[in-house]
């Protein structure tokens, strides 16, 4: 997949020599809340692609994944404690809450274990935090937006799942984008929750009483319920920002071809989940300098490269990325200034 | 005078009353703005609601304890089932949309069974039930986004004049689900269950047969729900259905059916279900934030419900 990882210090690839052999005996779980739609279940999978080799390559003794049903609090933390009990030295977590797991986080932290979260991230500050810059990306749909309509105009916003720490970052950076560029305004903000359904269903309620819309400004997982709402009201095709989805990839292919429609992609990968992995394989190696936030990259797509990574994706899935170990020591690396 | 105090005695009235000071209130603020289109956009989304809110209704009117929490994952399973049979293919449409009719009466069925053979009640046999059909669809569908054929995504869509055709459908299938209610032996039966199981079954009625009806008949609605679902949204997918839980009971109990059971009426669910999307339009129009949004829209369904409920005791 050609990808365009946004981020400089990639090239600063490590001759460091780290000593695979210290983690060969170590085993890291995998704590996660949800598997339903396909940003979870891509990531599951490039969780299981690295982790299959990094086990076979004796980099790690063991590395297995435990999925709950339900999103429930009570049901991860009791997973968590079970997960010490079975004597795991790292836990990789997506966790259901940023705060309320914190008890048994903390738990973890007392018996030694690792533990490093990523997507949904715990608050507790001896946990590790693997997080994409959100906030660039939501500034970075503002820039990318100036592009594609240069005069300017009305902008709409779909907003993610309230109260999580992504929603807020995104909606800053967004704000922060249209501060710079003044010649957007954002008339009407509905909640998308990252579900296409519920996107869909929040822009057709919106739609009739807003003016002409030059663009919209979302977090991923929306714009092509957005696109579907603004095609069953008749109205013109707007500026859609989008999420690395397939079906979302595959609507702009099918609109370039159309009369060249432009637009710009953008979201975490789910293989962030692999990023997380080698992160606590690391710590694990015995390193001492790694900061417990880590901003990472995220994934983007643009006019030139989106063509020839949508036969890569799977059919109704998600764009990602499987990172690797020098990947993870390179993003450490660039967090550690 | 008469007739205006008769049409207010109805318990679904209020729904409607809901649904237009609130659909008023939007156009006030927009300057009358886009009313047609709010109009139009809430009937293709009320659809969906008033079809599992039917199915909904029959089962809470059979009594207390009476629900069917499966719905989301019954709507999830059919929307997934739907769309891989008719895999993009306009010809297999018809067949995908029995599929889907099939799945979604044979959840009901189990559902029923759960109930009967191992005397569970309801609430825990329908919720224990969602959680096995859950599991069965995200293995099924892993997760995944598929589509429908173009022929079924247009037709979810085509409005004659404004209006949606799969509205005027779910109309008149809303006119034979009053009939078979209020006029049918079916309906009566469940009414007569649902004011006092053991009168009915002395009087004859054979309550076995036709709570598993009602089961499957609200299995089947969620089914072909989750087929519409998957054409109108563009594709079928796990959290499809995740409103509907508690979407097709408000309906049911703004729309002025006793949740006690036993008392029941059709058009109150098409009243709470055009309520409820307008409401969503109102507070998306006036832009408030997603808290507020919460919280308005509990305090506003508090309103109504209280509102139809307090007419009733005046009876």
């Amino acid at each position: 997949m050609k990808k365009m990882l946004v981020l400089g210090a990639f090239a600063a690839m490590l001759a460091s020599g780290t000593a695979f052999a210290d983690t060969s005996g170590k085993k890291i779980a995998f704590s996660n809340n949800y598997a339903g739609n396909s940003w979870r279940q891509a990531m599951l999978d490039s969780y299981g692609i690295v982790t299959k080799k990094a086990v076979e390559d004796k980099v790690v003794a063991a590395a297995d994944v435990f999925t709950t049903a339900d999103k429930e609090v009570p049901t991860q933390a009791a997973q968590v404690q079970n997960l010490i009990l079975q004597g795991y030295d790292a836990i990789v977590i997506n966790a259901a809450s940023p705060d309320a797991l914190n008890g048994a986080i903390k738990q973890a932290c007392d018996a030694g274990i690792v533990v490093v979260s990523f997507d949904g991230i715990v608050t507790e500050p001896c946990a590790y935090r693997v997080v994409v810059d959100f906030k660039d990306m939501g500034k970075q749909e503002v820039e990318q937006m100036a592009k594609f309509q240069p005069k300017g105009g009305n902008l709409l916003e779909i907003r993610g799942l309230a109260g999580t720490s992504i929603d807020d970052a995104i909606h800053a950076g967004i704000l922060e984008g249209v501060a710079a560029h003044p010649e957007f305004k954002i008339v009407g903000s509905v909640t998308g929750d990252w579900d296409q359904t519920t996107a869909q269903k929040a822009v057709a309620t919106i739609l009739p009483s807003l003016p002409d819309i030059v663009g919209i400004v979302d977090q991923g997982g929306d714009g092509y319920g957005a696109a579907q709402a603004f095609a069953a009201a008749g109205k013109p095709r707007p500026t859609i920002i989008m999420g690395n989805r397939q079906d979302e990839l595959k609507w702009w292919k099918e609109q370039k071809d159309k009369d060249g429609y432009q637009t710009w992609s953008a979201s975490i990968a789910p293989g962030v989940s692999s990023l997380a992995f080698w992160v606590a394989q690391q710590v694990l190696d015995g390193r001492t300098d790694i900061p417990h936030d880590l901003l990472v990259p995220y994934l983007a797509f643009t006019q030139d490269d989106f063509e020839a990574a949508l036969p890569k994706i799977k059919e109704g899935g998600v764009a990602t990325h499987e990172y690797s170990q020098e990947d993870a020591i390179a993003a450490i690396k660039a967090n550690i200034k | 005078m008469a007739s205006l105090r008769l049409l207010l005695a109805k318990p679904w009235i209020w729904s409607f009353i809901g649904a237009l000071l609130v659909w008023l209130a939007t156009i006030a603020f927009t300057g009358g703005y886009g009313g047609g289109g709010m109009i139009t956009a809430a009937l293709s989304l009320a659809v969906f609601t008033v079809i599992v809110g039917v199915g909904q209704m029959f089962v809470i009117t059979l009594g207390p304890g009476n629900v069917d929490l499966s719905l989301p994952a019954n709507i999830g399973l059919a929307s997934a089932v739907a769309m891989k049979v008719m895999d993009g293919n306009d010809a297999m449409i018809a067949v995908g949309l029995l599929a889907a009719l099939a799945c979604g009466m044979a959840i009901g069925a189990a559902n029923y069974l759960l109930i009967w053979a191992l005397r569970i009640p309801p609430i825990i046999a329908t919720l224990s039930a969602s959680f096995i059909i859950q599991s069965i669809d995200i293995s099924y569908g892993r997760g995944l986004q598929i589509k429908p054929p173009p022929g079924f995504a247009d037709f979810t869509n085509w409005q004659i004049l404004g209006i949606p055709v799969l509205a005027i459908l779910t109309v008149v299938f809303t006119i034979g689900a009053a009939i078979a209610l209020q006029r049918m032996i079916y309906g009566r039966s469940v009414l007569a269950i649902g004011q006092n199981i053991r009168a009915a079954w002395l009087a004859g009625v054979n309550v076995g047969r036709i709570r598993f009806l009602t089961y499957t008949l609200s299995g089947a609605l969620g089914g072909l729900d989750g087929a519409l679902l998957a054409g109108y949204f563009r594709g079928a997918n796990v959290d499809i259905g995740n409103e509907y839980l508690l979407a097709s009971i408000a309906v049911v109990v703004i729309g002025g059916t006793s949740v006690a059971g036993g008392k029941a009426n059709v058009p109150g669910v098409w009243g709470a279900a055009l309520f409820l999307v307008l409401l969503l339009t109102m507070l998306n129009t006036f832009g408030v934030s997603a808290g507020v949004r919460l919280l308005l829209t509990g305090l506003i369904i508090v309103g109504v419900i209280t509102a139809a409920g307090g007419q009733k005791a005046l009876r």
